[in-house]
């Protein structure tokens, strides 16, 4: 399912990117790699921060929507 | 010959605070990610043949923004001498990719693991020497908010350069991938060139830049290669990414020890909670951005205590125009100075810079207060909220700041404009900037609102003005972004940092550089224009001196006559003192009051009663109607900003051409907006 769909302090594995090949690296680059723990912090009308290898990150949806997680 | 080292890092890792301990300069750190957009240079302290070059901050060496290709060119292409690394400690998994391509290289690089301190203070510890090892480079613990380890860390950046570093690839990649850079290497063909490790793993990634770069048939070839590959592994820039990471993470099983399993809930996750929550983020905001503008802009904070920025105006101002102006006055009149000598002392520079003067204390309160609020990591957090909103226009949520500040004056808010990282939202910004009216226009309204509402809801008159120039803004911020500035990137995505206490000394460096800098700036335009308008206004063709009263002889006037037929559409057409009004505007909004003034000779102390909506201007009745009066005051709310603020402008947008598109839309935008208000109006007027 697509990131965007994950609860308020749960914890997934990213299965895989979606998107753009640009977009893809740079999520690379971040710190979305295949097999890596997400956890969603927070939630708000703009988008999601995300808790990913220690780091918060924050996205907007349609950026979350091509994060595949399992 | 000096020793080229440069600083280079994930965003928001501290590489400009360890560049201004190393070299003693003042450049602008945030805690906020991207806050450097171009390389920056200074010299060491403590060795003056050592430069050190400050670079934006980078996830990769692949880029994806334009300050991020600044980094790439400069350490792949021109190669420094040496180049520190500093890896934010607290993260250290996520820096350490960019370090593994660093490294690819092959420029000799030392590691340097910045916030120790705070590793420490979560009880966690990282083992440097043994990241050493595995990694093959000098690794050193510092913390360059402090400057603990910095000058350790010189000395081994002093001497990394002159042993040949090696190569760690072999650890890291498949035998497959291995493979692939070895034949690509072999296409290349360069046996000499330092970077062709680095240059054929980026290719086996499918970089467009190098394969653009690629002649027809070593493109070919290494095509065929990687195709050769796909065949094994479909996705191959995933598969290189996967296997560093992988790699990473045993360089940080062996290093690191963490005190806690698992991630501990932070005082920044705390926070968070509720500064980002879903229903408290806006309304917290409000009540910070009150606080924020009732302490710069406010008569009173919370209806009771004195506003500390009006309070310090008033104070620079009063004595401006009283004990100096007149001290110099005098003065220069117990000389002998002749009577144009005192005019353009008098009214043209001390009345002209007295205008820059007096935003000097509101712009330093502001400052320092966004200081407080940038280096705390609380504006990430208010561009991520804002960004839902602005998107819809156009805008990224990183906007807000600026636009909000565009209604106390806008050369600071383009100043702001700085923290934008898309080229394309920080020159829409500036270009709809202005339009939130500043507080130097207030005084035209309220001496409108006098002169021609006197029976009518004035604060409405007001409010209304106001609004008119935030919906235009939203307009023309649509119609730019459909138009002009099409295809922009739509995609948010941003590291928050931790919330930090901000120091007293970077709060002070911030608001002090910034007054500084707006001082000298806008104080030169502001010089230049002022002394210009006088001698427009104080002298006819011929070059005689005029008094006031006759200034309607003076070159200003026949200016102004020549040019009253563009304004017919738009209602105040049919004289020339509103077209001059609106050019002595342009020095400083509220000097519109003052020409009328002085134009439709008005009593002393009328003028002064005028400006603050106290007193009518006798004969402005006779010139306007209530739809021209409005039509005009739509004019010189949207039309060009004044000199200070196209200082400002020009130096946000780096470019001359984009300095006059800005003006020329501003102006079209004004010229359109009050034409439609005249005509509408007067249909109105006929109807009713």
């Amino acid at each position: 399912m697509p990131l965007s769909f994950v609860k308020l302090g749960e914890t997934k594995r990213i299965a895989s990117l979606k998107g753009k090949d640009s977009v893809k690296r740079h999520l690379q680059d971040i710190g979305f790699n295949q097999g890596e723990e997400v956890k969603l912090l927070s939630e708000n009308e703009s988008g999601l921060i995300l808790l990913i290898k220690g780091v918060r990150i924050a996205l907007n949806r349609s950026l979350a929507e091509k994060i595949i997680v399992e | 010959m000096d020793l080229r080292i440069a600083l280079a890092g994930n965003p928001n890792c501290g590489k400009t605070t360890l560049f201004n301990e190393l070299t003693g300069s003042k450049q602008h750190v945030g805690n906020w990610p991207g806050v450097t957009v171009d390389k920056k240079e200074g010299t060491y302290k403590k060795d003056k043949d050592i430069v050190i070059l400050d670079l934006p901050g980078i996830y990769s060496l692949s880029p994806y923004s334009a300050e991020e290709i600044v980094a790439r060119d400069y350490i792949a292409k021109e190669r420094p001498d040496a180049l520190i690394n500093i890896v934010d400690g607290t993260s250290i998994e996520r820096n350490l990719y960019l370090t593994l391509q660093i490294m690819e290289t092959q420029v000799p690089t030392v590691i340097a693991i910045n916030m120790m301190d705070e590793v420490e203070a979560r009880g966690d510890s990282i083992d440097c020497n043994k990241i050493s090892k595995m990694l093959g480079v000098p690794v050193v613990p510092i913390v360059a908010r402090s400057g603990k380890g910095i000058h350790e860390l010189m000395k081994v950046a002093a001497e990394v350069g002159k042993k040949p570093q090696k190569s760690i690839m072999k650890e890291i990649y498949s035998s497959s991938i291995l493979d692939g850079i070895e034949q690509v290497k072999t296409i290349l063909d360069e046996p000499q060139s330092s970077d062709r490790d680095w240059r054929a793993i980026k290719i086996v990634e499918g970089d467009e830049i190098l394969l653009q770069n690629l002649s027809k048939d070593k493109k070919e070839k290494v095509d065929q290669v990687i195709s050769e590959i796909e065949k094994e592994i479909p996705d191959v820039e995933s598969e290189i990414a996967d296997q560093r990471y992988k790699y990473i993470s045993k360089i940080v099983k062996a290093a690191v020890k963490k005190k806690h399993v698992g991630h501990v809930e932070t005082k920044s996750d705390k926070l968070d909670k509720i500064l980002t929550n879903k229903f408290l983020a806006l309304p917290l905001f409000a009540v910070i951005m009150y606080f924020m503008f009732s302490i710069t802009f406010g008569e009173k904070v919370l209806f009771v205590l004195p506003g500390p920025g009006v309070w310090l105006q008033d104070l620079v101002v009063n004595f401006w125009e009283g004990p100096l102006t007149s001290f110099i006055v005098n003065g220069i009149t117990s000389l002998g100075a002749s009577e144009w000598a005192i005019s353009l002392v008098e009214s043209g520079i001390l009345a002209g810079l007295g205008g820059v003067v007096s935003f000097l204390p509101q712009i330093l309160i502001l400052f320092l207060l966004m200081s407080v609020l940038e280096d705390s990591g609380y504006m990430a957090r208010v561009a991520f909220v804002m960004d839902r909103i602005f998107r819809k226009f156009g805008l990224s949520g990183r906007s807000f700041i600026p636009l909000l500040m565009g209604f106390g004056c806008s050369v600071p808010a383009m100043m702001a404009t700085r923290t934008l990282e898309s080229e394309k939202d920080r020159r829409l910004t500036l270009i709809i900037t202005p339009f939130m009216s500043c507080g130097a226009k207030l005084p035209i309204y309220l001496m409108f609102a006098a002169t021609l509402f006197p029976n009518s809801n004035q604060t409405w008159i007001l409010f209304s003005i106001y609004f008119l120039g935030m919906a235009t803004a939203v307009i023309v911020g649509i119609i730019l972004n459909k138009t002009m500035f099409k295809g922009g990137e739509s995609n948010f995505i941003m590291e928050l940092p931790q919330y930090r206490i901000p120091t007293l000394k970077s709060v002070f460096i911030h608001g002090w550089e910034k007054v500084k800098g707006f001082a000298i700036k806008a104080g030169t335009i502001i010089f230049a224009s002022t002394v210009l308008i006088w001698l427009l206004s104080s002298f006819s063709f011929t070059l005689e001196y005029l008094p006031e009263e006759e200034m309607n002889r003076s070159i200003i006037a026949q200016i102004g006559k020549v040019l009253q037929f563009i304004f017919v559409p738009l209602g105040f057409g049919n004289d020339w003192r509103p077209v001059v009004g609106t050019l002595t505007g342009f020095i400083a909004k509220e000097n519109i009051v003052s020409t009328f003034a002085v134009l439709f000779n008005a009593a002393e102390g009328v003028a002064d009663a005028a400006m603050e909506g106290a007193a009518a201007l006798p004969g402005v009745a006779d010139v306007f109607t209530k739809v021209s009066a409005y039509s005009y005051m739509a004019f010189n709310l949207l039309c060009m900003p004044c000199f200070a603020a196209v200082g400002a402008l020009r130096k946000e947008m780096g470019s001359l051409k984009w300095t006059f598109k800005a003006i020329g839309i501003q102006m079209a935008v004004a010229y359109i907006v009050a034409f439609c208000i005249n005509i509408i109006g007067n249909l109105l007027v006929m109807i009713f």
